[in-house]
């Protein structure tokens, strides 16, 4: 039942040698606070002798308590017990010493050191068992039990879990934290060891796909794959190096372009610095942007390559979709509509202007362009 | 069309997997290029460039150090006329954009097809930049960037510029660009490479500050 602390020992050790470190502290201005009491009240004593004995046993105990609770080490079961023996044991005296009239006990508020140091060491339970044994016997000894013995008596035994519980979260925070910690630089060398690793295979996949194209066949399927390999690869590095620049619930609207590039057929142009943009706005910028491609691949060809660019104002986005293709013929455009099918088009437009953004299309013979003007989030 | 030089292009190939560097030799030679030094990393680059005086530098942006950037701005040092072309597999915009302002003339990604290659080898031999429509983006962005510091001494494109710059962004070739624009081929290609040169010629502005505030011009 009393197992030490189970989590990070590291954490946990640290936190103790903290709490242990400012009871050290407590235990001198209690002892200074008993001494004090008891020499004003030197009268009181029917043993005077005894008396002084006491007194003495309290400053070496917090003494030697002060030294053997800086060590991690020392803080056995058998120290823990002794030190709630020798407060139980002043306890137990006072009768004896000052005899059985007496107001204040001997150690009085003394005896809270063994009592926060059993919260400390064993949390909760430490706590209640000490703030117990140290309330059973104030009571036991005491002549007549009033309202202030009693009130004592509760504190005892509410303070002693309360600190226990406090120790415990404490040393669960500390644990948390290390684990971020070492969890945050374990990232950083996996993404350094990545960037390593990541080289070397887009290398290669680059090499497959060059040879490949070049000796045709089934080796240029070989380098299609690679190719598209390639791609998704570097997308993945460029969403490894936007995650620390984006706040949470937000994401690069640079990254998520470059996911959207194919096989020489499509080539996104974008700043070289992040955009970071709410994740429900840049999915709905993506979405647009791929119906735009798909539009592209059905109506130029499969193969028409297509160009996006996007550039970033401080107040703005601009973001085209461009293709070399015949351009969408006159009125066909007007005369869907016309009929109700608003299509692709409609759809497009629709994401866009729902964002706050235009939409502009101009097509020819030269091909078809769309334009997006999205206001920016102020947030940047 | 400018008078291609006499002899052939000298070219040299610095990247660190003996696989793809032996690839791209046997390519620029098969197509009438004279590789004259190969190097694997940085400090071979600095070490043979001096003797071989390659007209054409490819290099790979992520070698062992000194890294691309660093090798770029010192080789453009050593010889102001020498042509750096990038040629970089992850891509990363930051490293992109660092090599192109310490002098690079142009930037290729590796899965660019061998005729791409050997076209843009060629293009920047020619006193041409390389510019592809995702150097475009970045440089674009970087001048925007730029002209959000409140710095006034700041480089800042004419409209023109911007202009033939987004076009060249958006996958239009020079020709294209002249025509939409009614410029001739060769103003649009002056404009590009202006572009480029503002972008270098801050970037030697910010150094030549930095070292004077260091005290590096004292000796």
């Amino acid at each position: 039942m009393l197992r030490s602390v189970s989590t990070t020992p590291s954490a946990a050790v640290a936190v103790e040698n903290r709490l242990f470190g400012a009871l050290a502290v407590l235990r001198a201005v209690v002892l200074l606070n008993a001494v004090g009491l008891n020499i004003y009240r030197a009268g009181n004593f029917e043993r005077p002798a005894a008396g002084a004995a006491c007194v003495a046993v309290m400053i070496a105990w917090t003494g030697f308590t002060t030294w053997a609770y800086a060590g991690p080490r020392r803080r056995t079961a058998l120290l823990l017990g002794a030190d709630l023996a020798v407060a139980v044991a002043l306890l137990l005296a006072t009768p004896v010493v000052k005899g059985p009239g007496f107001q204040a006990s001997v150690p009085g508020y003394w005896v809270i050191g063994a009592l926060l140091a059993w919260a400390i060491h064993y949390r909760v339970i430490g706590g209640l068992i000490a703030g117990t044994v140290l309330a059973v016997t104030d009571l036991v000894v005491r002549p007549e039990v009033g309202q202030a013995e009693y009130g004592h008596a509760f504190l005892l035994v509410i303070g002693g879990p309360i600190v226990g519980y406090m120790c415990a979260s404490l040393q669960r925070l500390a644990a948390e934290r290390d684990r971020a910690e070492r969890s945050a630089a374990a990232a950083e060398e996996r993404a350094r060891l990545a960037r390593a690793v990541h080289d070397g295979v887009l290398q290669v996949l680059a090499l497959v796909q060059r040879r490949g194209k070049e000796l045709g066949g089934e080796a240029a399927e070989l380098g299609v794959l690679a190719d598209r390999q390639e791609r998704q690869l570097r997308a993945l590095i460029q969403a490894q190096d936007a995650v620390d620049s984006t706040g949470p619930g937000s994401v690069d609207l640079v990254t998520e372009l470059v996911g959207l590039e194919r096989d020489h057929r499509v080539t996104v142009s974008t700043p070289g610095t992040p955009v970071a943009l709410p994740v429900a706005t840049a999915r709905e910028i993506v979405a647009a942007t791929r119906s735009c491609l798909e539009n592209v691949e059905r109506h130029v060809g499969p193969q028409a390559p297509a160009w996006v660019l996007l550039q970033a104002f401080p107040d703005r986005l601009e973001l085209s979709v461009r293709d070399d293709g015949p351009g969408i013929p006159a009125g066909r455009l007007d005369e869907a509509a016309a009929q109700g099918r608003l299509g692709v088009t409609g759809s497009i437009r629709g994401r866009i202007t729902d964002l706050g953004g235009t939409a502009e299309l101009t097509t020819g013979p030269f091909g078809t362009e769309w334009e997006f003007v999205l206001p920016r989030p102020p947030s940047h | 069309m400018s008078a291609e030089p006499v002899g052939p292009v000298t070219v040299m190939v610095v990247d660190d997997h003996p696989l793809w560097r032996d690839a791209v030799e046997r390519d620029l030679t098969e197509a009438g290029f004279a590789v004259v030094a190969v190097a694997a990393d940085g400090r071979q680059t600095l070490a043979r460039f001096p003797a071989a005086r390659p007209g054409v530098v490819l290099l790979d942006l992520q070698i062992p150090a000194p890294d691309g950037v660093a090798v770029t701005a010192e080789l453009v040092r050593l010889d102001p006329s020498v042509r750096v072309l990038i040629l970089s597999a992850s891509g990363e915009h930051a490293d992109v954009l660092a090599a192109v302002k310490a002098g690079a003339a142009g930037y290729l990604v590796k899965s660019a097809s061998r005729e791409e290659l050997l076209d843009a080898v060629r293009r920047v031999a020619r006193g041409e930049p390389v510019f592809t429509p995702g150097l475009a983006g970045l440089v674009l962005g970087e001048f925007q960037r730029l002209s959000e510091t409140p710095d006034p001494g700041e480089p800042h494109l004419t409209d023109r510029e911007s202009e033939v710059l987004k076009l060249v962004a958006k996958g239009l070739s020079y020709r294209q660009i002249a025509e939409r624009l009614v410029l001739s081929h060769r103003t649009v290609q002056n404009h590009v490479q202006n572009t480029l040169r503002k972008l270098q010629m801050h970037n030697r502005v910010e150094l030549t500050r930095y070292a004077i505030e260091h005290g590096l011009d004292a000796e």
